[in-house]
């Protein structure tokens, strides 16, 4: 009787523990993260009976929780991947948006700027369609700026992403540290059974990182788990956790790099960290803004070196050769903050079509040889693309070879000691530093600045072309050259050109230049006809450069001469769109391969309510019926007391 | 398979988020009315989009430059055609000075009228657009072209240029001509040489104009016909000194033949009169004009009018050959003016197909969108059927 009361308190316990982790389990059901709990039963060692082993009713071996660890690391890596993607295409939709909007991308302003171009050569003497031209110019520019302005804003907003991410990063490491002791602390008081909700909250903890960036976990034998990102820095070892910080670049102080913290040193580990947010921000700013800002750029530096070299030959109302038309400010040279010697770089551009949207490294290799060791690096593609060699010991100046339409030099008070480097962005500011220079309608250069005429003497039937200027800095462009057909007009004398040509032989159709113009003579002279090329004095009518000037609209002078204005602009558009449109697919991809493991981990662990419901009567019913052994027991010494009873 | 509770719940929002963002996709497409509403849409398409659209707002651009070179062309059009019937004018007047019956105040009136005539001719040649630009003056647009000197000549202070513009991709038309084209450089006498009495003739011999009658014989030499008697000539070449016909029988309106040309000589001339042979040089028209005047204003003394004759002869064949030369300019500004026109057809043509490609690349067949529309809005409503009475099923309910 003793045996069974036993037996009926042990299934009453037993039950008890059952029904208050059902319970346990309903009121979890809606908490992330959480997995189900299962109590293991089991029985109680038997009795031996002389007849036989008698069972001695039910024991709790242990409350489990209902976990695949492989499941859970699963989720880990695609929210890592999500979260990469998720941020990389919100980034570069805001880009993808702004370049494509009819409003405020450059398409509009260029197509404008050329037609009120047109206008002008339309009617060049006209003070209204000049104005209209400098008003466009300086829609154009102001386009350029804001566009840049508005990448310069996600810049900013990358930085700051940065730092707000590495904080967090930060107190979920410490969470993660602080619960690792909870656990090993529990183990340890608990006999080794497990903590299920510690270790619970704990995932949670990891997971949340896990949306930030990506990380592998190694459990340790006392429960810990140490968590590391990048190429395995540990940002929590068992109970200590370390910091992420963010640290200016090398070469550009307004770029916040994330840098790892261990005691006293910092390491940027920018470079290695992937996944999450952070490695989607990392990912925008070194794939879609970088090459968008350069290649914006390249189009501003483009168009003002083009634009400003047809410009220059040109004649403007007031009769001066034309000046330059935009503005553009400085290459953008960034010197390493570690570096020791005492150059300063400089680089300008030397041929706008030979540019590249790339960056590039100068730096002083080591000596060899009894020579100093100059690269020039394309970061691009990470080619060596010129090299300067010269004897030691290094001069304070230096040059190496122009390539890809950039000429590099250094100078300064010391050399450039080995082991300096410079970053140089050749296209980076292109379109922050584009401006008009010309505020004057009447500088516009629309005529071009020589005329050529044929006497009205002449009695053959050639004609002169009206000439092209090819070097408008050639001082004696202005001269006035005659051109007069000897007899027979076989051959040509030329005057006002120093030294005057002996007797040139005339090929009708060929092409004549002298100081800086050309011009064709075509057809039969006689001898005797004269030519005459001169200063275009008071031609205010000409529209000849205004021409010229809005036919570069449409011709390829960019990307190694393989692309107009409007061409790379579409490739800068195509280029964001198609990492956009890639980034959306893989989002969407990556979204429901999340989901499928998610699914997947809850159908192992989640909890379900018609399960736990149909627990809650299973155990009731065995609570009750545990009760009656009790109650059955009672009945059982009852029946004795009375028979015994007198 | 388990399926947690939190899940059935998470995969009815989920489906129903879903099927709402597809909807809103489709209603901003219907609303914008384009299919690709950003680059990411279709990035390809896109980027030629870009190309399209430059295309399209360049060949409206080119329509615009062609509407301002019909204008042009037109105001050019106009001043050539008033220059040409002014000329018209000019020659039935000196053709109707040439009668010996009028009396020296008639001509004098001719002239006079024509002097009114040259200068009218002059102010169509300084004709100016509607910026007040100068038509005629090359370059020199704000510059006068035309002007008389102190000394009564004609100068030209414009200058050869003449003015394109863009009226297609690759297609540039002039829309002007310089003076010197127009109404200077014009070859006098019948075009390669000039006929002309000596100043100081006393017989009434009238040359004619002349022709070429073998150009490969003709050589641009000055020549000289004297009159040894009242019946012989002789032929001299100026240019060599030499006497190339001695002693020819001369009888009136015979036709005289050297240097592979043919001239006559009517009336009598008188023994030691000369009639010059020389090389056409470039006449303006206004001198030209100008000549004519004189030559009327200047009174007919001693009965015969030969040499007013001879000079309104040499008049009339530079009003002609002034007259073919505008007729020249005119006919080019007219080929110009239709070779516009055309391009004007072929920009339509290029901007309708152009804008019918980036139609097809960028804007959204309503039919399809809007059934799709449909179709998703069927479903989101489903998703949402679906939620609530799944929602509705647990089995506490029967507890």
């Amino acid at each position: 009787m003793a045996d069974l009361l036993n037996i009926g308190v042990s299934g009453l316990l037993a039950f008890q523990r059952n029904l208050a982790t059902t319970s346990h389990n309903i009121s979890n059901v809606n908490t992330p993260g959480y997995s189900r709990q299962r109590v293991e039963l089991g029985t109680r060692p038997p009795q031996f009976a002389g007849a036989g082993y008698l069972g001695n009713g039910v024991q709790v071996s242990s409350v489990q929780r209902v976990y695949d660890s492989f499941l859970t690391s699963q989720i880990r890596t695609s929210t890592s991947t999500n979260g990469q993607l998720q941020s990389l295409y919100s980034y570069a939709s805001q880009v993808d948006n702004l370049l494509a909007d009819s409003q405020s991308g450059l398409s509009p302003a260029l197509q404008d700027f050329f037609g009120a171009g047109q206008g002008v050569a339309d009617d060049p003497a006209s003070m209204p369609a000049r104005q209209v031209l400098l008003s466009n110019a300086a829609g154009l520019t102001d386009r350029f700026q804001y566009l840049n302005q508005r990448l310069g804003d996600l810049r900013n907003g990358i930085n700051t992403q940065l730092q707000t991410t590495s904080t967090e990063i930060n107190s979920l490491a410490q969470g993660i540290a602080k619960i690792n002791k909870d656990i090993v602390d529990a183990l340890g008081s608990g006999g080794g059974a497990a903590p299920n909700d510690l270790l619970d909250k704990r995932d949670i903890l990891i997971a949340q990182l896990a949306e930030r960036v990506a990380v592998t976990t190694i459990p340790q034998d006392d429960g810990a788990v140490n968590v590391f990102i990048g190429n395995g820095q540990s940002l929590v070892v068992g109970t200590a956790s370390n910091t992420l910080v963010t640290a200016p670049n090398a070469f550009d102080p307004a770029r916040l790099e994330v840098a790892f913290k261990t005691g006293t040193t910092t390491v940027i580990i920018s470079d290695s960290l992937t996944g999450g947010t952070l490695g989607g921000a990392l990912q925008f700013r070194n794939q879609v803004l970088d090459s968008a800002q350069n290649s914006l750029g390249q189009l501003a530096t483009g168009l003002v070196n083009t634009f400003n070299a047809q410009h220059l030959e040109g004649q403007d109302l007031n009769g001066a050769l034309g000046a330059a038309f935009f503005t553009a400010g400085a290459v953008q040279v960034l010197a390493r903050s570690s570096n020791t010697g005492g150059a300063t770089v400089t680089a300008t551009i030397t041929d706008a079509n030979a540019l590249t949207v790339s960056d590039y490294r100068l730096q002083r290799n080591a000596d060899s040889g009894g020579n100093a060791n100059y690269t020039l690096t394309r970061l691009s593609d990470n080619t060596v693309v010129a090299t300067y060699t010269p004897v030691l010991p290094a001069a304070l100046t230096g040059t190496v070879p122009a390539v890809d339409g950039l000429a590099v030099s250094w100078t300064g008070a010391t050399a450039m000691a080995v082991g300096d480097s410079f970053l140089i962005q050749p296209t980076r500011n292109g379109a922050r530093d584009i401006g008009v220079a010309i505020s004057d309608p009447r500088k516009i250069a629309a005529a071009a600045p020589i005329r050529t005429s044929k006497s009205l003497n002449n009695l053959g039937s050639a004609t002169i072309s009206a000439g092209e200027v090819l070097n408008s800095a050639d001082a004696a462009l202005l001269n006035t050259v005659t051109i007069t057909f000897n007899n027979p007009p076989t051959t040509f004398a030329v005057t006002g050109v120093a030294p005057n040509p002996s007797p040139v032989t005339y090929t009708s159709g060929t092409n004549i230049a002298y100081n800086g113009w050309q011009i064709q003579v075509t057809g039969t002279p006689q001898a005797g006809d004269t030519f005459t090329i001169q200063q275009n004095t008071n031609g205010v009518s000409d529209n000849r450069n205004a021409l010229l000037l809005s036919g570069l609209q449409t011709q390829l002078t960019l990307a190694g001469s393989s692309a107009s204005y409007q061409d790379l602009y579409g490739q800068v558009v195509a280029q964001v769109g198609s990492t956009t449109h890639q980034a959306d697919i893989s989002r969407q991809a990556q979204e429901s391969l999340l989901g499928q493991v998610t699914a997947a981990r809850d159908a192992v662990s989640g909890v379900n309510l018609d399960e736990e419901a149909a627990d809650l009567v299973r155990f009731q019913q065995a609570y009750q019926a545990a009760a009656q052994v009790i109650s059955s027991s009672n009945s059982l010494f009852d029946a004795l007391l009375n028979a015994v009873r007198r | 398979m388990r399926i947690s509770s939190t899940q059935i719940n998470q995969q009815g929002i989920n489906a129903i988020l879903d099927q709402q963002a597809q909807l809103s996709k489709t209603q901003l497409q219907l609303s914008t009315g384009r299919r690709v509403v950003t680059p990411a849409d279709d990035p390809a398409a896109s980027a030629r989009a870009l190309g399209l659209t430059q295309a399209v707002t360049g060949t409206q651009q080119y329509q615009t430059n062609i509407d301002v070179a019909q204008g042009r062309l037109g105001l050019e059009e106009g001043a050539l055609s008033g220059a040409g019937s002014l000329l018209q004018d000019v020659r039935v007047l000196a053709l109707q000075a040439n009668n010996a019956a009028l009396s020296n105040g008639d001509r004098v009136a001719i002239a006079n009228e024509i002097r009114q005539r040259l200068d009218e001719l002059l102010a169509l040649a300084n004709s100016r657009d509607a910026g007040g630009e100068y038509l005629f003056a090359g370059y020199k647009g704000q510059t006068q072209p035309f002007s008389q000197n102190s000394s009564g000549g004609f100068i030209y202070n414009g200058d050869q240029g003449q003015r394109y513009l863009q009226i297609g991709p690759t297609r540039q038309i002039a829309v002007s001509d310089s003076g010197t084209d127009v109404f200077q450089a014009i070859r006098n006498g019948n075009g390669t040489f000039t006929t002309k009495d000596n100043a100081v003739n006393t017989g009434s011999g009238i040359i004619n104009t002349g022709t070429v009658v073998n150009p490969a014989a003709y050589q641009a030499h000055n020549f000289t016909i004297t009159f040894t008697s009242a019946t012989t000539f002789d032929v001299v070449n100026n240019t060599t000194a030499t006497t190339i016909l001695s002693a020819q029988p001369y009888t009136s309106g015979a036709a005289i033949s050297f240097n592979g040309i043919q001239t006559a000589i009517t009336g009598t001339p008188a023994t030691g009169d000369s009639f010059a042979v020389t090389p056409s040089a470039n006449q303006d028209v206004f001198t030209t004009l100008q000549n004519l005047a004189n030559a009327l204003a200047a009174p007919v003394t001693g009965g015969s009018t030969a040499k007013l004759n001879n000079a309104v002869n040499r008049s009339l064949v530079d009003i002609d050959q002034a007259l073919g030369n505008i007729l020249d300019v005119r006919a080019r500004v007219g080929a110009r003016l239709n070779a516009v026109e055309s391009q004007k057809n072929i920009n339509e043509d290029f901007a309708l197909l152009t804008a019918t490609s980036l139609s097809k690349l960028q804007d959204l067949d309503y039919s399809e969108a809007a059934s799709r529309l449909n179709l998703q809005r069927t479903a989101l409503e489903a998703a949402q059927l679906a939620f609530v009475k799944v929602q509705g099923l647990s089995l506490f309910n029967f507890l």
